[in-house]
Parts: C-alpha cells; structure tokens; sequence
C-alpha cells in the first residue's frame, strides 16, 4: 500500500503545482503593468536582451522623469513584467496566458520575430488584449484582420528602399544592383521590397539569389555574383551570415562601389569581427546612437514630443542591462513602444485595449527613436529607416539627408585597400 | 469484466492524468495555456513513444512528420479559402491531410530507412528530415521559404470568433483527444501480437527474425502509426494554434530531441511514461523560465546526463519495477 | 564563363573539403572504435574555434599555434567526458548515448555562453591572398588546407605505426578478438574517446582559418550536419575515409550550386543541401560503407 502512495504522491503533487501557479492577482488601478514574453534566451537572445534593456530604460524614464502615467486625474506608476520564452512557440502562448490572467497586464509586447508574433497573437486577440509589436517586421502580420496589434517596428519591405534612394541620388551611374538575401521569411519580405523599388527607380537588378540559413561558406553564391558585375550588393538576413558575407567578399576580391547589410552591420559585433574590412560597409537601421531627433527636431516638424533625449535613454539602457554597452535598435524601439502606449492611455484616459486601440490609431508623435504612426491595420507607417555607414570604425548616419550625422563614403574602399589599413572617410 | 479490466486497466491512470491537467486548465485561471503546452508535450511523447518506445530504434528526423502534417493543414486553410469553401469541412479535409501527408513521408522514409539499423537509421532520419527542409525552400513547393500566414483564411473559413476559439481553445482540446488517442493505440500495441512481436525485435531483432516474426511489417506499422500521430499534432498545434508555417520551425530538430527527452524521462516503452516525462519537462522548464530566465538549458543539460546513467529506465521504468507483484502492477503499463 | 566559374568553385571546394574531412576525423574515429554517434560534435568545433579566437585576440598567439593548443584541450575534455559520461554509455542503446552526447554538445554551449557571451565574433588574421585566374585565395585558406592534409597524415601513420594505433585498429575490426589477444579495450576506448575529441577541437581551429568570423557558441549545429553527410560519404567507421569524404563533399557542394543555378526559378543554394542530405540517404542505402571502400 505504501508504493501505492508514492504514485497517489506523485498525481497530487503535480495537481498542487499546478495550483501553485496561480497568484493573487487582485491589483487595484495603482498601477499599470506591461506583460512581455521576451525571448532571453535561445536563437533570439541578443534581440531580446536588448528589448528588455530599452523597456525597462523607457518604464524608469515614465515613472521617474516623466511622474507616472496621468490617468483619471491621478499619476499611475508603470510596471514591467517579464518572463523568459527562450526564443520558443510552445512557451510565448502559455507565458501570454499567464501575463494576461495572474499578473493581470494591461498590454502585452509581443516577442521577437515575426513567427513569435504571430504566435501570440490569437491568444491575446482572444482575451481582447492590445499586443503591441516591437519585433516583427513581417508585413503579413498586419493582412489577417487582428484587431488588437499594433506595430512599431518599421515592415520589412522598406528596410532598402532608403538605402537604393541614396544610391540613386548619390551616383546615377551605378545602375547595376545584386541582391543577396538569407532565405527565411523576414529576409525574402526585405528582397522583395528592394526588387520592387529598385525597378522603380529605373535600377537594372544583375543578381538575384538567396542562401539558405546557418550556411557556412558562401562562396559558390558570391563567385556568381562576381561575375555579374553589380555595381553595388544588398543583401543580408542575420547576424552571422552578414559577418561570413562581408568577409568572403574580401577573400574573394568581390570590389563594389556600396555593400548594405540588413541586420548584421550595424552591430557594434559586426567591426569588431572584421576590423578595417568592415570600413564602408552600411547596413538599414531603424534606430542608430547619433541620430537628430529632439524635441526641437520635432516642433519643427510639428509633432509632439515625449521621452528621454538620447543621452538620457542611452544612460538609461546600461543602467538597465548593467553593462556599457550602447543600445542597438531592437531597444530602442521596444523603449518608444513604452512611449507610445502611455501617449495613447493618457489621450484615451483609459486602460480598456479597445480604447487604447483607438487612441493608438490616431496617434502621432515622435521619441528619440523618430516618428511613429500606424495605419488602419496597425502596421507602422510613420517611421522612417536611417542608413549607417562605418567609417574610421564609428557608425555614421548617412542617409536621410535630414538626419545625417556625416557624409556617406562612396565609393568605398576597395577591400585590399582596407586591408592595408584604409579608412572609408568621405 | 476482470479480463477487459487487465488489458485496459493500465489506461486508467493515464486517462485520470489528463483529465487533471484538463480540469486544471479549464478550473484554474490563466492556467489554460499552460495545460495547452503541457499537452503538446504529452501528445508529442506518447506519439513518440509508439515507436522509439517499442522498437527502441531512434528516429532522429521524427518532427518531419510534425511539419508535413502542419503543412497539411496549413495548405487545406489557405488554398481552400482562396477557393471560397467555409465551414468545418475546411478543417476536416486539413485533419486527413495532415494524416495523409505523414502517412506518405512515413511509407517512403520506412521502406528504405527502416532497413537500416541503430546509428545508421538514426543518421539517415536526420538526413530526410533536413534534406526534405531543403527541398521545400530550394525547389520553392508550397511557398518556399516565405511559408504561409493563414489568420485571415481561417477567420474566412469559420468566422471570426469560432477561428479565435479554435486558435485558443479547441486546437488544444483536440491535442487533448490526440494524446489519449495515442495512449489507447499504445495500450492496444502492447496487448496484441505487433505488442510481443515489437519487444522481441527490441530484445534481439535477429533473434526475432530466426523465430520467423515478420520484423519489418510490425516495424513498419509503429513507425506509421507514430508518423501519423505526430501530423496530427503538427496540423492542430503546429498550424490551428499558430496560425503560420515557416520551414525552418516546423522542421527544427530540437523538437525531436524534445520529444526524445521526454519519453526516456518517463520511460520509453511504457504507456504512462510519455504523460510523466511530458509533465516534468514541461513544468520544470515552465518555472525555470519565471525563476531564472536565461539558464533553463544550462541547469537541463547536465540533469540529462545524470538520469540517462543513473535512470536509463525513467521514472516509469522505476514505478514499473517497485510495483511488480502487487495489486496496483495491473494498472501501470 | 561558365566553365571558369565552376573550376573556380570547384578549386574552393578542394580546399574547404579538405578541412572539412578533417574536422569529420574525430567524429568518424569515435563511431568506428566506440560505436557511439557523437551528436554534440558540432559543439566541440565551436570550442576549437573559440580557443583560437581566445589565443588570437588576448594573446596575439597565431591560429596556426591554436591547432596543437586545441588539441590538447581537447583531449582533456575527453578523457573528462569519457570517464564522466561516455564509458557507462557504450553498452546502453542508442538512444541514451546519443541523447547524452547531444546534452553534453549543450551544456559546453551553455558554459561557452556564460564566459564569452553570445555576440558574433571574428578575427582578422591579416595574410595576402594568391590570384589564380579563375579564384583568389587567401594564404590562410591554404594554411588551414595544407594543416588539414598534415594532421590527417599524422593520424595515419600513427594508426599503422604504433602500437597503440594499431591496437586501436584491432578493436574497430574485431572488439572481441583484440580482447582475447590482450588488447586492454577500456584503454583504447578512453584514448580513441579523447584523441577524436582532440582532432575535432583542432579542426576548429583550421575552420576559423577558413572562416575567421561569426564565431558564437551556437555555431556547431551545422557543422554537426555536415560532418554526418561527410562521415557516412567516408564510411562512417573510417577516419580517412572521413578525409576522402570531406574532398568529395566539398566538390560536389560547390560544383552543384553552378549547375542548380542554371535551373530558372529554384534557389540553388538550399537545393545543393538537398542534394547532400540525399546523397547521404542513397549511400546509407546502397553502401554503408561508404563510397571510398573497395568492398
């Protein structure tokens, strides 16, 4: 009888753990909490780690500077509440479902990446939640009818389009344009954007090829690419693959007059990796240390303004995170999305998702991550890309015109010539 | 009455577990979606199980099978609503794709994989499993690597609210019925001769094949059998709870090695082990990611290591073990 | 044109062939003589690579150094795995040796992780590069090739050498007959254990040569596929064949991305990874021993 409890122990002891779970969730309006699946760990991690630093510099920015969020009169206090889904499906739906029900948030930031996104998102539709986007750039998120998400990461499609503006302006000769991308979805949504509007601009596309994920050596794909002759290469998908393309391009000898990279180049990781071969390089950012947004900036353009200046949210960030290091845009634009719902529960004087919904719908303002403006869908329209360069191992802002923090160097150097130490100084 | 009780008796308890983590779920808020990923866990465990269990043969390529049954339904949403059909049929023509869909990779990959044994098949899994990603992506069929987002088409197909209840309540229902379905088939396995025939192969499959067992045709049954049920997880929680498919997630070898974790942290080849591996896995993985977010992998890793040498038979195979002779034997498989 | 561009692949090919038969070495030496598949192989390249990266950077100390650094690393770490984990495994069933491997290729992630972080990281090793005509390559591409060519040599004369090699030998052949002529297996099961270990860490160091960037502690996975497709192109048993089956390996991916390209409207890169994973299948088939083997 006595083995017989051991089982009888077993059953009871996951029921009660389950029971566990629960906690008191009763929560007065003293507070107004913010829910986040945030991918610390697993293949998203470094995104991740970096949206969690912009959250938490934005919720101390708020409760701190900014008095606490005014609402019915009063000033309410922001909470940050986070857990880890470790980059994986099965976790962001369970850990949404605990956000909305114990710890009773009243918004929920999606996770990182598209997938992710799309993931969570019935579960929080469902409980009529608004579920706020900071890391999913797929523009078919916003094609499927959901009611309650709302963007502020910028859609994938337009991640180049500055880029082959500039090159237009810049050089009207260079007509030859390869595109190289990761095959996964963001990447390919990215390429299509680009194919689209280089065909606009009258650009003639030489090269169009993917690589698969996790690929090792590029070679057969860049020697092909080579013997196309572009003028200029876009390309790019994550991290890795665009340190393993800048870098076989140099032993290749592959010499074009621009190299733009999505994602990888505009990591501090990137230079550090490839040293002088990296002067030169640019890559699209939605958000980049240096940039000219300030609260002049935006009387100018007749926007409202809320949020730190970029000195202060960079202080806040490594306050946040504990390390100096200078926030990329994965935190930066997780941090506006703080700003921008507490714009849209002070202008709705609400915390219902519907309210707030609508509030987001009309909102228009502008941060020290830009602008930021959604369509009827949901989807950011309202921000607009920079495009970063590297020069003399510092990351310069070349391109809008309007927000340049210096002139773009074009041609870039030639790679034997970076390898003897030459600098992409304009 | 005493008969039917020791060949379906052992259903007893795992059934009961289920209907726990159910009431759970359904009783206690914010635990649905919790019970939902326990679920998952069990459903993919004891899908798992009616081959890796029985034959012992590791199947390393086995979340194939989710993918093509998650590509199943996914294609019947999306390409049925572009047709204009609503209603549940949709969903039904997705459910016997995503049995169809594993059925066929599962015939072809066991008529020649399956003549391999121990680390050849192992490898050789991995090999269809990724090769077949590849296909997907380099030959472009169904999509390629932009995969497919099918919210809008299943909001078509049923109507707002009912798509909204599926997602989030139904689909993890169904995972529910596919579990227990997957236990019953186990049990039954075990209690008829591809049962006996299975454990002999286990023991020494050349010895099998001298004693004149027709090895491959009971081999071939539990891996199909097995494939199937894992499409039918894919297609629910794979593509009815996530409304999209990339190639790259649903062909994620983690998955396999989930599921292999698992069924030997229950103990492979029982019937019960599958739920218990599914429950410790999920729920210590669950907590450490609200404890200590960012370690779970690093604290999981040398665990693993500990139980495969210390308890290579799981925790089943220890129940299994203390409760020999006594009455309680006859309901634990 | 066209014919230029495949030699030129198929050149590149040779060389990173070569390093990637190597870096299958260690893989296939511990299948061949402990029957076990180290899964967690991949990960044991990832810290080749972040010894390199670690001498390179902080010391100055060149990649060339790091390859008998490494390896001795990584004989450590086996004889540490294999007395630890490894040893009470080799009579289990597959599935709890390969699950082990597999956790212990995380849990070195994991540590790799908490000491370096999980940036993406390289080194500049600034060497000239030789123009061919049809390609250019770097002087370090060529080191990490010709270093590949040497250890493999190495290995062999050791095998059919020494004593200690041949009674290794004696036991991928016939485990109970080397028994009996006295052979201790337990030993050769330790240093056949350690010895491919080694081998696989210092071919991390060769493969930075090769790629000298994206250096992080999840880079393994694919090598991990790659070393499987090139083990059983070898024979899975074989550490030569493993060489032999890096070369093919690397010729035929490469050569195959020219020829997918000219098919409109594929993606030729993810169909020449088909093409290896099938080949991987259709060997397995038809020839378990591996396509090299006369028999």
């Amino acid at each position: 009888m006595k083995k017989a409890g051991t089982l009888f122990k077993i059953t009871t002891l996951f029921t009660f753990l389950g029971l566990f779970v629960f906690s008191s969730g009763a929560h007065a309006a003293s507070k107004i909490v913010i829910g986040h699946p945030a991918c610390l760990s697993g293949k998203y991690a470094k995104a991740g780690e970096q949206a969690v630093g912009g959250i938490k510099a934005c919720v101390n920015w708020v409760n701190k500077v900014y008095g606490g969020v005014s609402l019915g009169g009063k000033k309410i206090p922001l909470v940050y509440k986070y857990y880890d889904c470790e980059s994986k499906k099965e976790a962001v739906t369970s850990l949404i479902a605990r956000l909305i029900s114990s710890d009773r948030v009243n918004v929920v930031f999606a996770p990182y990446s598209s997938g992710l996104t799309l993931r969570g998102a019935p579960v929080a539709e469902s409980r009529k939640m608004l579920y706020m986007d900071h890391g999913g750039a797929n523009n078919k998120i916003f094609r499927q009818g959901f009611r309650y998400v709302v963007q502020t990461i910028g859609p994938a499609t337009r991640y180049h389009e500055g880029t082959l503006d500039m090159i237009k302006k810049i050089d009207p000769s260079a007509k030859k344009v390869a595109l190289a991308y990761e095959d996964s979805e963001f990447a390919k949504m990215v390429m299509f954007g680009a194919e689209v509007h280089a065909k606009k601009l009258g650009l003639n596309v030489v090269f169009k090829r993917t690589y698969p994920k996790g690929v090792t050596d590029l070679t057969p794909l860049l020697s092909a690419m080579k013997a196309a002759r572009p003028d200029f290469v876009l390309g790019g998908g994550h991290f890795e693959d665009g340190q393993l393309f800048s870098r076989q391009m140099a032993d290749l000898d592959i010499d074009v007059k621009a190299l733009s990279l999505i994602a990888a180049a505009t990591l501090p990781a990137f230079y550090e990796a490839l040293g002088s071969l990296a002067e030169g390089v640019m890559g699209p950012s939605h958000w980049e240390y240096g940039v000219k947004y300030s609260e002049a900036e935006a009387k100018k353009v007749g926007l409202p303004w809320i949020g730190p200046s970029q000195d202060e949210f960079v202080a806040l960030f490594k306050k946040a995170v504990g390390k100096n290091i200078i926030p990329d845009y994965h935190a930066a634009e997780a941090g506006a999305q703080v700003l921008a719902y507490v714009l849209a529960v002070e202008k709705s004087n609400s915390l219902n998702s519907d309210k707030v919904r609508v509030a987001l719908g009309d909102l228009k303002f502008m941060s020290f991550y830009g602008g930021w403006d959604v369509d009827d869908t949901g989807m950011q329209v309202g921000h607009s890309m920079v495009d970063v360069q590297w020069q003399a191992a510092k990351r310069v802002i070349v391109w809008p015109e309007e927000a340049q923090t210096g002139k773009l160097c074009y041609p870039m150097p030639t790679f034997k010539e970076k390898a003897k130490g030459k600098l992409a100084v304009p | 009455m005493g008969k039917r009780l020791s060949t379906y008796g052992p259903f007893i308890p795992v059934l009961a577990l289920y209907v726990i983590i159910f009431l759970v779920g359904k009783g206690v808020q914010g635990m649905w979606q919790v019970m939902a990923m326990l679920t998952f866990y069990c459903a993919l465990g004891q899908a798992f199980n009616i081959f890796l269990g029985m034959t012992g043969y590791v199947d390393f390529g086995y979340v194939a099978f989710l993918g093509v049954g998650t590509y199943g339904m996914a294609l019947s949403i999306t390409y049925l609503a572009h047709q204009g059909m609503t209603g549940p049929a949709v969903i039904i023509i997705g459910f016997l794709l995503a049995l169809i869909f594993p059925a066929l990779l599962s015939m072809a990959v066991g008529a020649v994989a399956l003549r391999l044994r121990g680390a050849y098949f192992a490898i050789a899994t991995i090999g269809v499993n990724e090769g077949f990603r590849y296909l997907i992506e380099g030959a472009k069929i169904w999509n390629g690597s932009e995969g497919m987002i099918f919210t809008s088409e299943l909001n078509q197909v049923l109507g707002r609210d009912t798509a909204s209840g599926l997602s989030t309540f139904w689909a993890d229902v169904y995972l529910f019925i596919i579990a227990a379905l997957a236990a019953l088939v186990t049990l039954h396995f075990m209690r008829s001769r591809i049962g006996y025939a299975l454990t002999a192969l286990r023991e020494d499959e050349d010895a099998a094949k001298v004693m004149g067992i027709n090895v491959t045709k009971y081999k071939i049954i539990a891996f199909i059998t097995s494939a199937c049920f894992a499409g039918l997880v894919g297609g629910t929680s794979w593509a009815l709870k996530t409304p999209y498919v990339f190639p790259p997630e649903v062909f994620e070898i983690h998955y396999t090695i989930e599921a292999i974790i698992i069924v030997l942290l229950g103990g492979a080849g029982t019937l019960m082990g599958p739920v218990i591996g599914a429950l410790i896995y999920g729920l210590s993985k669950y907590y450490l990611s609200i404890i200590l977010p960012g370690f779970q992998l690093l604290i999981f890793a040398p665990i693993i290591i500990v139980i495969i040498i210390a308890f290579p038979d799981g925790v089943m195979g220890v129940v299994k073990q203390r409760l020999r002779g006594t009455s309680l034997a006859r309901f634990i498989e | 044109m066209l014919l230029e561009q495949l030699a030129g692949n198929l050149f590149q090919g040779l060389v990173l062939g070569a390093v990637y038969g190597m870096a299958t070495m260690g893989l296939s030496l511990i299948f061949g003589v402990l029957r076990i598949v180290n899964v967690g192989h991949g990960a044991f390249i990832m810290v080749g690579a972040f010894v390199t990266l670690w001498l390179f950077t902080a010391l100055g100390i060149s990649p060339l150094v790091a390859v008998p650094v490494a390896f001795v690393v990584g004989l450590g770490l086996g004889f540490i795995f294999y007395y630890t984990a490894i040893k009470k495994l080799i009579k289990a069933p597959e599935l709890a040796s390969l699950l082990a491997t597999f956790s212990i290729g995380i849990l070195l992630e994991e540590v790799i992780k908490l000491i370096f972080g999980s940036e993406f990281r390289g080194y500049n090793w600034a060497l000239p590069k030789i123009d061919l005509g049809v390609t250019v390559l770097p002087l370090s591409k060529l080191y990490a090739c010709i270093g590949s060519i040497i250890i493999a040599l190495i290995l062999y004369l050791w095998f059919n050498k020494t004593r200690a090699g041949t009674a290794m030998r004696s036991v991928v052949e016939d485990t109970e007959g080397a028994k009996v002529c006295g052979v201790n297996v337990d030993r050769v099961y330790a240093n056949s254990f350690a010895i491919g270990i080694g081998l696989t860490l210092a071919s991390g160091v060769l493969l930075t040569m090769f790629i000298p960037v994206g250096i992080n502690p999840y880079m393994g996975g694919s090598y991990t596929l790659k070393a499987f497709v090139i083990a059983v192109l070898g024979g899975l048993t074989s550490p030569y064949g493993a060489f032999f089956g890096g070369l093919v390996f690397g010729l035929i991916e490469n050569g195959s991305y020219t020829l997918f390209a000219l098919i409109p409207g594929v993606e030729p890169f993810a169909l020449t990874r088909f093409l290896s994973f099938l080949m991987l299948l259709v060997i397995l088939l038809i020839r378990p021993t591996g396509i090299l083997k006369g028999k």
